[in-house]
């Protein structure tokens, strides 16, 4: 073998060694294994917060929208949905725990944290209603100067369906209160909750024990202080509820009548309406909770305990609108704001809002009913539920303060 | 010829550079990706290998002992399954068996072992999160921080009473409501009715205690501080407690026990009802039920098991996807059946009870519970908790100590941290606790006082073992035993927990004569459980086996990983 033939193998070697040991030396490194030669453009991640009332839906969704390669200017997009109750997500903006950036970072010069927090940071939240963006907007307001969500423009909150809160209770509970009281309001529940004897003194059977009131527990779910909120409502006959109401002690002693004959005060329990059918009548006899988690469940309770619910709409209606909120500031890239945005519209598509009436949601875009056949609103008419809800006085989302008075009275009085 | 030979000399060595050079480039790097697949040790054992690795995928689940089987079996279902991540790591799930105050405890700590745990109830889940929070410093009014992230129901099945069929009918079941009143009241009038709860550390023996506090105070809802606080109602619970048999580390062991033992171990005796279930289908082998789950008619309560995740920022993005993964397999149909098949109630809605394990010839009704008891506030359950270790059963406790020349070393240090945890676990200062220290003779004994005044000398006592000489075992085990018949205090239990490495070699008493005494003294006099514990290969199993059963107590094994664990665990039987 001639000289250069040589030298042309060493050289062959040598630059197959090299290749070698720098992939070695990749694998080896705490970085996650990325294209050795040319940087592609990966896909945009989008994360949405998302409340639990309406994760089941939008996760299929994100499933179905991620199998579609949707794309944004040429690069995929792949959207995560992280389940999250609205109060937590407010509570975790609140304590800035996502790690939202100074006013004054430099953005070429984040520290290694910065950058950590910022490849979990959220690029969208869904929480369960408008006033919690708007909530959330003034602890940034505060620290930032700024709104983080927007209520105009491009990147505004849009619902992207509604549900609201009705009541439910076992039929044959219900027949009970209706025999004794005519109705179902927080009234008659209040008078069923108080009564000594329990159910054999409001005319059922005595292994009903005492009368059981389900709502959700406000600590772990935003839906309980909704609950107060509409139950203060009824008491004042007034949409609007001010901290002046929330506070005065007449009105929390009657709360706290209400309030005791829920089960479980321990906090153990959300108390949902997925509670009230795996626990049955040792759960709750009946409570208010989102229509879309009743009829979610309606199947499960009639297969599991054998007795439907009946369902009532109150006089004073607490919608939640699930609004898609996009994050506006600059934690997230202008790519993942927009491909955000295309996973909204995605949302709001008539084929995806169809499904939201499967899982017991009204849909946000009208030009999808709630009455086919094959719809949770058609099937349960008999127990009640009703395409269009012909109540008209609306609760007004309640502030800052009302809420805050109202977790700390429960912390106080109820969850002691 | 020669040309060629001499051509042939430098391709050979270039050709043998070449493929030694890949040879060992391919080993090494074999041998690399080898270790990296192996890092995630089995998903269906109990060893938590740690992981500092931040793209690990490997998630450690920590689950409450009563459905060790159940949660073995998913997880083995979902490890076989080998997903990957987005960056091809393998998706593992480990098991680490835990009681559920101490995962509240250890979640708590700096360095938990575990990122996701499985109590028997959500209960633990609000106790750690409160705690938590109680940890930060918090504005007045804020919204609280929690330290549990994602969590999911997978199972339920609720807290029954336990009895044996004849035992339910006498008390009037199934026609008459029968409750945690009617056991009490049993238990009080009849001296021979034998019944069991575990302790307040489950959510079983919580409930079964709250419910004594709720007939203490005349309540079957809204029980306050005050009520649990009042001497009435401290006076009601404690009359109750001393019916108990004994307390336990749980209700598996309970149900061992039940199955080792026959009827005459106890009458009746707290669990879930899917224990129930479970027992029924391995003992009647499809007759009548041997045990029945009764309902209590005053209501009870449900052991949720929930799913968490726990959120730390050690947690890595890879051990969070592995457990949404694992979340949605729990979930899944599959999953569900085998949720049902282990005698659970699934959490999937759409599988029907009818024809499942929960059914009557298995001992359980899928119509209860109808009602429920009221679970009070955090702070009227930590009061409950707190009040119960004043009014449970009291107990005389003997602590018998090897410190033969075998234990010097490591074995010696283990046995002092084991005895010091025990202490600690012991928290009322009524309780009443010797030591007795032997090698080849009784070296030392610290008599039986209460922990209010003597928890300092044995604290010195156990400071101050050191090992030498041979084993008297059973002269040793004698004095304690004569010592707790001399007190003769049948109001508490009595007790000796006696540890031993080697073999029995330098005492007077013999084996038959100890035997003896005790089968006598346990009749005529107060009964004495003596728990034995064999520590290491070396100690005489058969030996402390006989002396464990002639009293009704029990023979454990321990080494030097879990000796104080051990302690740990026979502390929760007083």
């Amino acid at each position: 073998m001639n000289r250069t033939r040589v030298i042309f193998i060493v050289i062959v070697v040598a630059a197959l060694a090299i290749v070698g040991l720098a992939a070695l030396a990749r694998l080896l490194s705490d970085q996650p294994s990325s294209p050795l030669v040319v940087d592609q453009r990966g896909p945009i991640n989008v994360r949405v917060l998302t409340a639990l009332p309406v994760y089941d839906w939008v996760n299929e969704a994100a499933k179905q929208f991620n199998a579609e390669n949707h794309e944004l200017d040429g690069n995929p997009i792949q959207v995560e949905i992280i389940s999250m109750d609205g109060l937590s997500a407010l509570g975790k903006f609140d304590r800035d725990e996502f790690g939202a950036l100074p006013s004054d970072v430099d953005l070429e010069n984040l520290t290694p944290e910065q950058e950590r927090a910022l490849e979990r940071f959220p690029t969208a939240w869904i929480p369960d209603s408008r006033y919690l963006p708007e909530l959330a907007n003034v602890a940034y307001k505060e620290r930032l100067g700024r709104d983080v969500f927007l209520t105009d423009g491009e990147y505004r909150a849009r619902p992207i369906a509604i549900s609201l809160f009705a009541w439910g209770v076992y039929q044959s509970r219900a027949e009970v209160l209706k025999e004794r009281f005519g109705d179902v309001d927080w009234q008659v529940i209040h008078d069923a909750a108080i009564t000594r004897g329990g159910w054999p003194e409001l005319g059922g059977l005595p292994e009903w024990g005492f009368f059981k009131l389900v709502v959700p527990n406000p600590r772990k779910n935003v839906g309980g202080l909704a609950a107060m909120v509409a139950a203060a409502g009824e008491y004042y006959d007034s949409v609007a509820i001010g901290t002046a109401e929330v506070t005065d002690p007449d009105f929390q002693q009657w709360l706290g009548e209400l309030m005791s004959s829920t089960t479980d005060l321990s906090g153990g329990s959300a108390y949902t309406a997925e509670d009230f059918a795996l626990f049955g009548y040792s759960a709750g006899d009946g409570g208010q909770l989102l229509e879309s988690d009743l009829l979610n469940n309606m199947e499960g309770i009639q297969t599991r305990w054998g007795e439907p619910l009946d369902i009532f709409y109150p006089k004073y209606v607490t919608w939640f609108d699930f609004p898609f909120t996009t994050w506006i500031g600059p934690e997230t890239s202008a790519a993942e704001k927009n491909a955000a945005l295309e996973f909204q519209r995605y949302l709001l598509s008539p084929e995806v809002q169809a499904k939201a009436v499967a899982y017991g949601l009204r849909p946000a875009n009208s030009s999808v009913s709630v009455d086919q056949p094959d719809s949770p609103f058609t099937r349960w008419a008999d127990q009640g539920v009703v395409p269009i809800v012909s109540r008209t006085e609306a609760m007004r989302s309640p502030d800052r303060d009302v809420l805050l008075a109202l977790l700390r009275w429960f912390d106080l009085n109820v969850a002691q | 010829m020669t040309r060629n030979k001499s051509s042939a000399g430098p391709w050979v060595v270039v050709a043998t550079v070449i493929v030694g050079f890949f040879c060992i480039f391919g080993c090494v790097f074999a041998l690399i990706v080898l270790n990296r697949d192996n890092s995630g040790g089995p998903g269906g054992g109990n060893v938590v290998v740690p992981n500092t690795d931040p793209t690990s995928a490997t998630l450690t689940l920590a689950y409450s002992p009563e459905k060790a089987a159940l949660i073995g079996e998913l997880v083995d279902g979902f490890n076989q399954q080998k997903l990957r991540t987005d960056d091809r790591e393998t998706m593992q799930i480990q098991l680490l068996e835990l009681a559920p105050d101490l995962m509240v405890e250890e979640a708590l700590s700096e360095a938990p072992r575990f990122q996701a745990l499985t109590p028997d109830s959500s209960l633990w889940l609000d106790q750690l999160d409160r705690r938590w929070a109680a940890q930060q410093q918090l504005e007045e009014g804020a919204i609280a921080p929690s330290a549990v992230g994602e969590s999911v129901r997978y199972a339920v099945s609720p807290v029954v009473i336990a009895m044996w069929d004849d035992v339910a009918r006498s008390l009037g079941w199934p026609d008459q409501p029968v409750g945690w009143e009617t056991i009490q009241q049993r238990a009080a009038a009849d001296p021979e009715f034998r019944w069991s709860h575990p302790s307040t550390s489950q959510a079983s023996g919580l409930l079964a205690t709250l419910a004594e506090f709720y007939a203490g105070a005349g309540k079957t809802r809204g029980l306050t501080v005050e009520d649990a606080t009042a001497q009435s109602t401290i006076d009601y619970v404690g009359n109750i407690e001393r019916t108990v048999k004994f307390y336990g580390e749980g209700e598996t062991a309970i149900l061992d026990r039940i199955k080792a033992e026959g009827r005459d171990f106890l009458d009746a005796f707290v669990v879930q009802e899917h224990l129930v279930v479970n027992y029924n289908r391995d003992a009647s082998a499809g007759g009548s039920p041997e045990l029945v789950a009764v309902y209590p008619a005053e209501g009870t309560a449900w052991a949720d098991h929930p799913l968490a995740l726990l959120e730390s920022s050690d947690l890595t993005n890879n051990q969070r996807a592995t457990f949404r993964a694992f979340r949605d397999y729990v979930q899944s149909p599959e999953a569900q059946k085998v949720v049902l098949e282990a005698g659970f109630r699934p959490a999937d809605l759409s599988l029907s009870l009818d024809g499942s394990p929960v059914s009557l010839a298995n001992g359980a009704d899928p119509s209860q519970p109808q009602t429920t008891l009221q679970v009070p506030g955090p702070a009227v359950v930590d009061v409950v908790q707190n009040v119960w270790q004043f009014t449970k059963r009291k107990a005389n406790i003997y602590l018998v100590v090897d410190t033969s020349g075998s234990m010097e070393g490591e074995k010696l240090d283990a046995a002092q941290s084991a005895l010091r945890e025990f202490l600690n676990q012991i928290k009322g200062d009524q309780e009443q606790v010797g030591l007795v220290e032997f090698s080849t003779y009784v070296n030392n004994i610290d008599p039986l006082d209460t922990l209010g005044n003597n928890r300092a000398d044995l604290e010195r006592s156990i400071d101050n073992l050191e090992a030498t000489g041979d084993t008297a075992l059973l002269d040793a085990i004698s004095v304690a035993y004569d010592r707790l018949q001399q007190e003769g205090d049948p109001e508490r239990i009595n007790a000796i927990v006696a540890m031993t490495d080697g073999r029995e070699n330098a005492s007077s008493v013999t084996l038959l004569r100890l035997r003896e005494t005790i089968r006598r003294g346990n009749n005529s006099g107060v009964p004495v459980l003596v728990f034995t514990i064999a520590f290491g290969d070396d100690a005489d199993y058969d030996v402390l086996q006989t002396i464990a059963d002639a009293s009704g107590g029990q023979m454990r094994q321990g080494d030097l990983e879990t000796i104080r664990q051990l302690y740990r665990l026979l502390s929760s039987y007083f």
